[in-house]
């Protein structure tokens, strides 16, 4: 017998301890059991359990932590230097074990994703480095497994979207092998693994690193990005396109949009911020006549969720912000919101490839390249994605208000990273203010 | 020490490494100031030396020499400045005595204008080889097919006031198409082949073959007319001169390309000629995509062919198959000089290319000779030889052979003015500075390490006739790929290639678990390296770094 509620008070400490926590400015008030279930009872055991975790802010949260156990004499490799990743000790009838995250024990690792897929034989495990809301594990290079860290009510995004986008034809995703789902809660997702690829933030780094180097124009140099770009700006559309399709979509309420942005930034309490300027900026929504639509979108769309393959940009974790509730994830909004996704995320490479540079980031000509490079690779995102057939029946048509579209999603996005870096990564609230400040004068 | 040819082994090609040669531009043996056929003879043992296994000789038949001698106007002769029949059959016994075979270049689609059956067929319209050639009194047929020489050429059709029509030609107007829907002309041309394989020549390279038939509402392009003839000339070469070459220029995507093949019953070999531009790409934009991409999208070629893969070669490089941006990018970036662009592609030498990088050099050379495919290299790349891209057409990457610091860099005893062409005579690239001599003396030469290089390839058949796998990797800077034979007694030889396509130093994660316990042993130096066990292998490179490994069983002294 495992008492739960033994595990379920070791996770105060141990929560705050995980990236994927992803509350580092909210304090744990209390823990209680959802779920739990003993998925394996020969040593090392698995168990599975669910924790709905309140706040002292008053709001509150599900996390799933598979959990591993064994004896505490055992001592094994795997263990070693993953020390956050330790629950504690707790009393068993077989004595005293110590208790773990499950997934960095490559035998729970496979007991797990074989529980969730039957049908697959996997031998090998690599996990992947931490991410920020939810923790992958690749099997024989072959297959990779996403656990939700934060589970909710309904099916989960990543899950729904990827496989409505598989049977509208977009090809430029992982479709899922096998899901994993209890009581209407999507917990895990298996999936191809793609193999040959490389991150978007990464290219884009690689890039960069040149361009700042040899202090070529970005347009000449060899690092150049743009038709890299443009290739994930045709991309993008067509996954709009194909969204559209498996969805639907409904007329687009920019006033809504203004409204939904304005409030969350009544949340942000960010003192940098001008609040007057920024809801200003946000009222320009409400002279849009041509909207375009609203439809599901990616809704957390950067570099990062890039994938370059020999068969060119994969799209990849539909989860949505994961900051914002499940509900407002799932909401439909404009297009235009992931494009803006996208041209921060370029904002954001320059800036950390410069930051990357120690000292010589403060270079006014560095600076100046970085500007550079940002642009010339939004121009051909932007050329690429608007050019690509059909997008004119998604986004707006006339030129100016699509502009206006755009610019308070830029601002929006860049407000939302203010709030996520100041809870996160203090020292990074640098770059998103740079870009709020630089909307603003514009 | 000579290695004896085995005439007995029919798939030779699938191992070799090929080298380039212009016979005007290697060596000069009678001070006329061309090279010639007696010279290339007298520079067989340099060649030996290198260790290449094959000559491919360009054209030196009969010709006005308008296109390099790419416009043949007698298939049975040699160009008299070259020599002679038994000139050839000479160089052609010497080759062989040192372990080296010779192929030639074969224009079956066009001959000179000047070739007498030309001559013949323009001049009447009823004469007997009035239909050798294409004829037409309009110049608006097959509006199709590209105009390929379009710095040159306005249309593929040009007026002959003698016959008073107009006639076909798909390169330079002074070639004109031979009429391959005639059956005398198919015959013919099978005589052409026969007459120099009964010479000794171990095969072709069949220049500009997708053109050979045309038909209506077409491009004129891979008909599988041109196939099937294609195919009754492999039939002929492998009934009556078994264990010769036919190697295919077809300037085509990978996917086109391959019908080349066909069943394996068509070409031995075809050059893969997208690859080239993307190893180009690929180390500008410091990312292995443009490579993989392309690898990725050559199907598989039937048992017993092979491609043939280079960097630099007599002509352009070419970037007809490339895409339009990745046509603009390589402009801006390899050709800033409006006078480096030739027709559609650039006009210059591997190391000017290269910044006369040599760390770029080496990594290409391994890259060259690591992929699959069998390895052509073009005279003068290894020594790192510069060009003259004020000379005219694709003069300029054709300049004379630099063998010593001396006058006319030892290629000839003519009078300076009296060259072909003249050598090159600048600081960074001119024979003062860049020759054989030079490099032979200097152990640390490229030259030598090149030589090496050979070496450890041959020692290796695995990089000829392996499996090709590329490694996953989270660097996109990083290429890693596998090449594994099934060797005799169930042993598997296993070669494995990283590379950093990028100025900087780059750490690399491979997941090699499938090949945990084995020892990789870097191959220049014999160094063993730790052990492959489950976790990811780790790997870091020096700016533009490679290493070739071969992975032992662990405890083995292999």
């Amino acid at each position: 017998m495992i008492d739960a509620n033994a595990i379920v008070s070791l996770l105060p400490d141990f929560l705050p301890r995980q990236r994927w926590y992803g509350a580092v400015d909210r304090e744990v008030a209390g823990v209680e059991v959802d779920a739990f279930e003993v998925l394996r009872e020969e040593t090392p055991t698995l168990a599975w359990l669910l924790a709905d975790v309140s706040f002292e802010d008053g709001s509150s949260a599900t996390f799933q932590v598979p959990i591993g156990l064994r004896p505490l004499e055992q001592t094994e490799r795997f263990l070693e230097g993953k020390g956050r990743s330790f629950l504690g000790d707790v009393d068993t009838d077989d004595g005293p074990a110590l208790v773990y995250d499950a997934l960095v024990d490559p035998e729970l690792a496979l007991a797990l994703v074989r529980h969730i897929a039957p049908g697959e034989d996997v031998h090998r495990v690599r996990p992947l480095n931490v991410e920020q809301s939810n923790t992958s594990v690749v099997y024989d290079e072959r297959l990779i497994m996403k656990l939700f860290r934060r589970v909710a009510e309904g099916p989960n995004p990543d899950v729904e979207m990827t496989e409505a986008l598989a049977s509208a034809g977009f090809g430029h995703i992982s479709a899922p092998v096998a899901a994993w789902r209890r009581d209407g809660r999507d917990l895990a997702v298996v999936r191809e693994f793609l193999d040959g690829g490389t991150v978007g933030w990464a290219l884009a780094l690689t890039s960069l690193r040149d361009v700042y180097d040899s202090r070529n124009d970005p347009s000449e140099s060899g690092g150049n990005f743009a038709p890299e770009a443009g290739r994930l700006g045709r991309i993008t559309a067509e996954m709009h396109l194909a969204l559209a399709k498996a969805f639907g979509t409904s007329p687009g309420d920019p006033a809504a949009w203004a409204d939904a942005m304005k409030s969350n930034l009544a949340r942000s309490r960010a003192r940098q911020l001008d609040g007057k300027a920024i809801r200003a900026k946000y009222e320009q929504l409400r002279k849009v006549k041509d909207s375009g639509v609203a439809m599901r979108i990616h809704g957390d769309y950067h570099l990062g969720q890039t994938m370059r393959t020999d068969r060119g940009w994969y799209v990849l974790d539909f989860e949505g912000e994961p900051a914002v509730p499940l509900s407002e994830r799932r909401a439909l909004s404009s297009p235009l919101r992931d494009v803006a996704g996208m041209l921060r995320s370029f904002h954001y490479a320059a800036q950390v490839a410069l930051v990357e540079r120690g000292e010589g980031a403060d270079d006014a000509e560095l600076r100046a390249l970085g500007r550079r490079w940002e642009q010339h690779v939004s121009d051909a995102f932007c050329a690429e994605y608007f050019g690509t057939d059909g997008i004119d029946a998604l986004v707006p048509q006339d030129e100016d208000d699509r502009q206006r579209v755009l610019d308070a999603f830029v601002l929006a996005k860049a407000v939302y990273e203010v709030g996520y870096e100041l809870a996160n990564r203090p020292d990074w609230v640098g770059i998103p203010l740079e870009a709020v400040t630089r909307i603003l004068e514009s | 020490m000579a290695r004896p040819i085995d005439f007995g082994d029919a798939r030779w090609y699938q191992r070799a490494v090929f080298y380039e040669i212009s016979v005007r531009g290697f060596y000069d043996s009678n001070g006329d100031g061309t090279g010639d056929l007696r010279g290339l003879t007298e520079k067989l043992d340099y060649i030996e030396w290198l260790g290449v296994d094959c000559l491919w000789l360009l054209p030196f038949y009969e010709s006005p020499l308008r296109d390099g001698g790419y416009d043949i106007s007698d298939f049975f002769s040699v160009l008299p400045a070259y020599g002679d029949v038994k000139d050839a059959a000479q160089l052609i016994e010497e080759a062989h005595r040192r372990g080296i075979r010779v192929i030639a270049d074969l224009v079956m689609n066009h001959t000179s204008d000047q070739h007498p059956w030309f001559q013949e067929s323009r001049s009447s319209r009823d004469n007997p080889k009035a239909d050798w050639y294409v004829w037409n009194d309009d110049d608006q047929r097959w509006s199709e097919a590209r105009i390929i020489f379009v710095d040159t050429e306005p249309s593929n059709w040009t007026w002959d006031p003698q016959r008073e029509q107009y006639y076909w030609h798909r390169f330079f107007h002074h070639q004109p198409d031979l009429n391959y829907a005639n059956e005398e002309v198919r015959d013919a041309m099978l005589d052409v082949v026969r007459f120099w394989l009964d010479l000794g020549l171990d095969g072709y390279r069949l220049d500009a073959v997708p053109y050979l038939f045309e038909r209506d509402g077409t491009n004129g392009e891979n008909l599988p007319e041109t196939h099937e003839y294609l195919q009754r000339v492999r039939a002929t070469v492998d009934a009556e001169f078994p264990g010769r070459v036919l190697l295919a220029e077809a300037n085509q995507w990978p996917s086109d390309v391959v019908q080349y093949f066909g069943d394996g019953d068509e070409c031995h070999m075809c050059f893969h000629f997208p690859l080239m531009p993307r190893m180009f790409m690929s180390i500008r934009r410091a990312q292995r995509y443009p490579i993989t991409e392309i690898l990725a999208q050559t199907p598989d070629i039937p048992d017993g062919c092979q491609w043939g893969i280079f960097l630099r070669n007599h002509d352009e490089l070419t970037l007809e198959m490339v895409t339009d941006e990745e046509r603009d990018y390589m402009w801006s970036e390899y050709a800033s000089d409006p006078l480096m662009r030739r027709n559609i592609g650039i006009a210059r030498r591997l190391f000017p290319l290269l910044d006369n990088d040599r760390r770029i050099a080496e990594l290409f050379h391994a890259l060259l000779f690591s992929m699959p495919g069998s390895p052509v290299m073009y005279y003068g790349d290894e020594i790192g030889m510069g060009d003259n891209i004020y000379l005219g057409d694709r003069d300029g990457v054709r300049t004379p052979m630099q063998w010593t610091p001396d006058r006319n860099a030892g290629f000839s005893r003519a009078d300076f003015a009296q060259l072909y062409l003249p050598t090159l005579m600048d600081p960074v690239y001119g024979y003062q500075a860049v020759n054989v001599e030079g490099e032979t003396r200097n152990p640390s030469s490229f030259l030598h390490w090149l030589r090496r290089m050979l070496e450890i390839r041959r020692e290796h058949p695995v990089f000829g006739i392996g499996t090709f796998e590329v490694l996953s990797a989270e660097n996109p800077s990083v290429l890693a790929y596998l090449r594994r034979l099934e060797m005799e007694e169930g042993r598997e030889s296993i070669v494995l290639c990283v590379s950093n396509l990028s100025r900087f130093a780059q750490p690399v994660e491979l997941m090699l678990a499938d090949l945990a316990g084995k020892v990789p042993v870097e191959m220049i130096g014999r160094v063993p390296f730790p052990s492959i066990g489950e976790l990811p292998y780790f790997v870091t490179l020096p700016p533009y770094g490679f290493y070739w490994f071969t992975l032992h069983e662990e405890g083995s002294d292999e």
